[in-house]
């Protein structure tokens, strides 16, 4: 009897898993493949379901644009052969111990370029895989000790906060007069520590910081009890550190409904549609650093990608202004030396020389930047756009640079 | 200072009545209903779809989103947790159930409308200004619907038929069914009510701090936190445990911010100090 | 079927499943080239070890929804220990299980003297305690910035012979890290079952079922409670130290409330009657969502669903279909 108590448990469980997995080959039958063409496969790992949902899914919505637009067009030619890039996707649901078992997904799938992850302990976590496994990784994620040697096979997708905000935090000293600043984060690791490299950044223009310390839960809906002792204090800027896009409206109101009528900022891309949604006019004036793209600055190429990314998601996310460029990174490098495409070593060698014409904005050039902040070129070069926002739609202030 | 306790007193209106849906539920089913918050995110997405996108009336819109929760609740009752209570061997099962639910709730809003922030028109704009307090039109509006909200919910059990019965069921569920109460409507019922009370909470509020497909979950623990304080299935206690909560949070974020990022810490300390004191809240049944 | 034939039969079973894990799961992974199983299964070895905690806390009749707290805990007494005073990795294991059951004797003291949902909701509030907590001492845990680049597990030698390796010199650490999560799996869900029929375990069940009735015939509950609240976040130290030297890093965010409730809901759902069900429940849950990994922004709503007609036609968890009653603990 007892022997056979045990083969029922272990039939029970293979029915179990046997079932799920008919589920998941069911679903995966979909896919096809064109026959012509070699595959290409990217990765991505990241968040995309959950509060911080919108931070991946624009990734993966940029990179399946993209790709679709590749493949409909032929395919990307690389050395000899042509590829059709394919997006393998996993979403980590913002989990660092699920991030990891991402990365090892991607290394067994033979993927040697990884989009992600979105935040900075997945980013940490998956490190030791990436590593070991040979596979470069582009995460939204600003902690130095990623970038700096040792660290060799994480490239920053975007620009930091700490390169933003000075940039930021002058212009409005020397353009708007401001002298008081005040700094409000959520009590997130990613934010707090923008924030105080933010408030660091702040002090080294001898702005006067006057609220460094105040902090909300991620879950809060109402901004006014936190907002209100620091619109006592009356400051000239309101720094909103490493705001979800979700809260930058909700902040942005509760702050103008308390009579507040300084300036506000963040630095990190948030949305038009959202902010217009949100905050409406109250929104007017503030400046963030935009997704990377406006309409002065914009190609004819980039105009395509946001009709295809609407035609196929019905919705645009300007934040897609910036996280279309990681994809393109990853095809022009592998373009300008071939032997990258399974060996990562040669691409670290190829992006210290790397530079190519940036198809999506004027007069701007693809390369990899990074030196002063991590002493190696491992960040991607994205025009640093500082916009202000207005009636629905951001306004280029300046456009700036990373170097 | 009054300015604090005017948000305290805004904030702790739109809690309570975040809350009293929860405590219905579980007064009535002995159920954690994990999906609270899922349910108001969705209702909130019906009044943006119906008020925001159509452009219909916001009355309109809050009545869509009740009904649709009150049908959402019913089914769920229906065919969701009567099943498993009946079978299941303990009653914490409804726990899991309930969160898988919640799972799905956030799988459905998600695919439907999307993972970004969404926000509707002010209901009504302009704020009022004096030397002390300042307050948006808006917010005393919602504040006062809240209030209205909870008052006629508290007459509702206290008077009419269904009411009664539900609180006969609440207070001992074998000596209901004995008298003559139909256990199994006034359930679906009593499920109904306490989905709608969350799908119009969670319409209403779009108007102030609009709603994204990710708030669910957090909603729902919040709204746990209160019901903790102020005692599991007793309406009182929720609307007690709301605008405690809410006064702590406006009060200590003025009070503690010269000491940085402890807000929250001394609320949860307290809470469970609060608690290993008084076991079950401020007026929870004592076999909560 | 004799008592001593029943447990030779369970001595065997659980000799050929450990077989099964330590020699035929890597082979077969070898022959496949699948290696990325190795880190998965880790995973599950290691969360079902941290939800077996959980299962001992549901045993004294208690819903505990904040063991996140206790991993996360674990996780930085290692990863201090190890990056600040150049503790071996191997004794901070257990130090992160004992500082974490002296931490819960502390907490549980009050706590336990509440029940139901009052236990379970003060629970789900601790590990955004311990989160926050975290967060407001960087100078112990380096708050928002967590501690990154802990070095992997040094080896140990006895009197010049290696019995652990240093992992840093290991082709495939990964395999190692595998090895010894079902190793620690092995020896808790052992000790799980030895305390399930132990007097103890015994008058635990009493406890689930009526405390009154169970301290009226003289069993010292509060002592009771104390222990098995103590062993199930030893269990949750022990589990969250294994992963912060997998990560190699640590974050306030490392466990969070989501990971409490996940690790409840592998319980309820392996069923809380059997001492295998959070190992079945840990196993079902976390490869059912890899899984359905490929149908994409489908995944948690098929998930979702399937969770939901599980619990409709095995309210009792999935060990309740296959277990006849001699097999409940």
């Amino acid at each position: 009897m007892g022997s056979e108590m045990i083969n029922r448990r272990s039939t029970l469980k293979s029915l179990a898993l046997g079932a799920v997995s008919l589920l998941a080959i069911a679903a995966g039958g979909t896919f096809s493949a064109q026959a012509e063409n070699k595959m290409l496969k990217i990765g991505f790992v990241g968040v995309t379901s959950g509060p911080a949902a919108a931070w991946g899914t624009s990734n993966v919505r940029s990179m399946q644009t993209r790709a679709d637009w590749i493949n409909e067009t032929g395919g990307v030619k690389i050395g000899d052969d042509t590829y059709n890039i394919t997006i393998v996707t996993f979403d980590d649901q913002k989990d660092p111990k699920r991030a990891i078992a991402g990365m090892e997904k991607m290394a067994q799938e033979g993927i040697r370029y990884v989009v992600g992850p979105n935040v900075d302990d997945g980013a940490a976590a998956v490190r030791p895989v990436a590593e070991s496994k040979g596979i470069i990784y582009f995460p939204y994620a600003f902690p130095k000790s990623l970038y700096v040697a040792p660290a060799s096979n994480a490239v920053l997708g975007m620009v930091a906060n700490y390169q933003s905000g000075p940039a930021i935090y002058k212009y409005l000293k020397e353009n708007k007069g401001v002298k008081r600043v005040a700094f409000i984060a959520a009590n997130e690791s990613d934010p707090l520590s923008q924030r105080d490299s933010g408030v660091a950044a702040a002090k080294e223009l001898g702005l006067e910081v006057v609220a460094e310390t105040d902090t909300y839960q991620t879950d809060t809906r109402d901004f006014t009890p936190v907002l209100t002792p620091i619109m006592q204090l009356k400051p000239d800027l309101l720094v909103l550190s490493g705001v979800a896009p979700a809260n930058a409206p909700l902040l942005i109101r509760a702050a103008r409904e308390l009579g507040y009528e300084g300036l506000i900022s963040a630095e990190t891309a948030q949305d038009a549609t959202v902010l217009q949604e949100g905050a409406g006019e109250l929104a007017n004036g503030f400046i963030s650093v935009g997704g990377a793209s406006t309409p002065e600055i914009r190609t004819p190429m980039m105009e395509e990608f946001i009709d295809r990314y609407i035609k196929k998601f019905g919705e645009y996310n300007d934040e897609s202004n910036t996280k279309v460029y990681a994809l393109e990174y990853i095809i022009e490098t592998l373009k300008a030396n071939p032997k990258a495409i399974d060996d990562v070593e040669e691409f670290k060698k190829t992006m210290d020389t790397f530079s190519a014409p940036n198809p999506y904005a004027k007069n701007g050039t693809l390369k990899y930047v990074g030196m002063t902040s991590f002493g190696q070129k491992r960040q991607v070069s994205v025009p640093m756009v500082v916009t202000e926002f207005k009636d629905g739609a951001f306004q280029t202030l300046f456009v700036g640079e990373v170097d | 200072m009054e300015q604090v306790i005017a948000n305290g007193l805004y904030l702790g209106a739109q809690y309570a009545l975040i809350a009293l849906g929860l405590t219905l539920i579980f007064a009535l089913m002995n159920v954690l209903n994990f999906a609270h918050g899922q349910m108001y995110v969705l209702g909130g997405f019906v009044t943006y779809s119906i008020y925001g996108q159509l452009k219909l009336p916001f009355v309109i819109a809050l009545i869509c989103s009740g009904v649709t929760l009150a049908i959402v609740g019913a089914l769920m009752e229906k065919f969701l947790f009567r099943t498993v209570i009946r079978r299941s061997k303990r009653e914490e099962s409804t726990m899991l159930l309930a969160a898988a639910t919640a799972f799905f709730l956030d799988a459905v809003v998600l695919l439907l409308f999307g993972e970004k922030q969404r926000g509707v028109p002010k209901i009504i704009s302009g704020v009022f200004v004096s030397d002390r307090v300042i307050l948006p039109y808006d917010r005393i509006l919602v504040g006062v619907v809240a209030i209205v909200m909870i008052a006629t919910f508290m007459l509702f059990m206290q008077y009419s038929k269904p009411g009664r019965a539900m609180r006969a069921l609440a207070q001992d569920r074998i000596a209901a069914q004995l008298m003559g109460v139909k256990v199994e409507r006034y359930s679906m019922i009593g499920f109904a009510l306490g989905a709608m009370l969350a799908g119009i909470v969670g319409g209403l509020l779009v108007s102030i701090t609009g709603v994204n497909s990710g708030i669910g979950g957090p909603i729902s623990i919040k709204a746990f936190l209160m019901v903790m304080i102020g005692g599991a299935g007793v309406v009182g206690g929720a609307i007690a445990g709301g605008f405690i909560l809410g006064m702590m949070e406006s009060v200590g974020l003025t009070v503690l911010r010269a000491y940085g990022d402890i807000t929250y810490l001394v609320i949860f300390a307290l809470l469970m100090i609060f608690l290993s004191i008084r076991p079950h809240g401020l007026m929870g049944k004592p076999w909560g | 079927m004799s008592r001593s034939r029943a447990n030779t039969v369970k001595i065997v079973s659980a000799a050929l499943f450990l077989l099964v894990l330590l020699v035929v799961v890597p082979l077969l992974i070898a022959a496949t080239g699948r290696s990325d199983l190795y880190y998965t299964l880790t995973s599950v070895a290691l969360l079902s070890i941290i939800s077996a905690g959980v299962w001992i806390t549901f045993y004294i009749g208690r819903i505990n929804i904040g063991q996140g707290a206790y991993a996360l805990m674990g996780g930085y007494v290692s990863a201090i220990l190890v990056m600040n005073y150049g503790v071996s990795f191997w004794l901070t294991l257990p130090l992160a299980g004992l500082f974490c059951a002296a931490a819960s004797v502390l907490i549980g003291l009050p706590i336990l003297r509440l029940r139901g949902v009052y236990f379970a909701m003060v629970t789900l509030v601790l590990t955004e305690v311990t989160r926050l907590l975290a967060l407001a001492v960087p100078t112990i845990t380096n708050g928002a910035s967590g501690i990154v680049s802990i070095p992997l597990p040094a080896g140990i030698s006895f009197f010049g012979v290696t019995l652990v390796p240093d992992f840093a010199t290991l082709a495939n650490p990964r395999l190692a890290f595998y090895i010894v999560s079902v190793l620690l799996m092995a020896l808790c869900f052992l000790g799980l079952y030895r305390l399930a029929h132990s007097r103890i375990g015994q008058l635990c069940q009493s406890l689930q079922q009526n405390e009154e009735l169970a301290s009226s015939i003289g069993v010292n509950i509060a002592y009771l409670r104390i222990i098995a609240y103590a062993l199930s976040s030893f269990l949750g130290g022990v589990g969250g130290a294994m992963f912060a030297s997998i990560s190699q890093s640590i974050y306030p965010s490392s466990f969070t409330v989501a990971d409490s409730v996940n690790f409840m809901l592998n319980c309820f759902l392996g069923g809380l009657g059997y001492v295998l069900g959070p190992m079945l429940g840990t196993f079902v849950l976390y490869f059912g969502w890899d899984l359905l990994f490929e149908t994409e922004e489908f995944q948690l709503l098929i998930f979702s669903t399937v969770l939901i007609a599980l619990m409709l036609v095995l309210p009792n968890g999935l060990l309740s279909l296959t277990l006849p009653h001699k097999w409940r603990a």
